[in-house]
């Protein structure tokens, strides 16, 4: 097994026990949803103030929503293909909620450059998902790229937990651009490939 | 890629044209590429806003210095 495999699975038993819990409650995975934004919200106002360990925790707390929202609606039999777009449409307000609340820290602090910084990996973040969702309205299948959003969230709590956010915002910046580039490569090789199946 | 590009560039473009999955021996390579670069490059070096010090390595070349 590998070492991220190992994280993987030990993080699993906490989440199988309040994805269980939700369950027993009835709660509505929309619900759950809504609330894992709210949540980011509240860290992205901790960024802004620059406490990054408390913004860090309640990051912790607002993804476990974000997991769990999808596995209880498959133990609740709740799966709705509206459930996946409110989802998808949710997690793009939880992204730019926390670069929006560095973005601001980073101008309070007059760091221009960071400001900039910020803002492109904002941009790109945003874009991973865009390419993705546009390909596959014209290819089956187009997960290619290392940056996606699981990635992008652990690594902000890292910068958080630590204080590294300066390196965590290059490291999304740089593997942002490199995976919206190889999403495009991937949909161009694709649709060549199989002219066919190309739908305008 | 052709199949006889020599094996330093291929490396480099599967990094960059990444295809792997998650928990996989390429993908815990790239994590800990990434977490060394997070927490081993000085705050200092990269100008960051909240943080400074010149970090482990900075701590490294000072022990190393004549």
């Amino acid at each position: 097994m590998t070492f991220t495999g190992l994280v993987g699975r030990i993080c699993l038993y906490p989440l199988e026990l309040i994805i269980k819990t939700c369950v027993a409650l009835r709660i509505h995975p929309n619900v759950l949803t809504f609330v894992g934004v709210l949540i980011n919200i509240l860290a992205a106002w901790a960024l802004g103030l620059g406490k990054f360990v408390l913004a860090g925790v309640i990051m912790l707390v607002a993804n476990i929503f974000d997991y769990i929202d999808g596995k209880v609606a498959h133990e609740m039999n709740a799966v709705s293909a509206f459930g996946g777009f409110w989802d998808s449409v949710i997690d793009r307000f939880s992204d730019l909620a926390l670069f929006i609340g560095l973005i601001y820290l980073y101008s309070s602090l007059h760091r221009t450059e960071y400001v900039i910084v910020t803002a492109l990996a904002m941009m790109f973040a945003i874009m991973t998902s865009y390419t993705r969702a546009r390909a596959e309205s014209l290819i089956k299948k187009c997960k290619v790229g290392f940056m996606e959003r699981p990635e992008r969230i652990v690594l902000f709590m890292i910068g958080a937990f630590t204080n590294r956010m300066a390196a965590v915002m290059w490291v999304i910046l740089v593997l942002s651009v490199f995976t919206v580039a190889d999403r495009i490569i991937y949909t161009y090789r694709e649709l060549r490939d199989a002219p066919k199946q190309a739908i305008a | 890629m052709k199949p006889d590009t020599p094996v330093p560039l291929r490396v480099l473009w599967n990094a960059f044209f990444w295809t792997y999955e998650r928990a996989t021996w390429q993908y815990d390579l790239m994590v800990i590429a990434i977490l060394a670069f997070v927490w081993l490059t000085p705050p200092d070096w990269l100008n960051d806003p909240m943080a400074s010090g010149s970090g482990p390595v900075g701590w490294l070349l000072e022990r190393l210095r004549p």
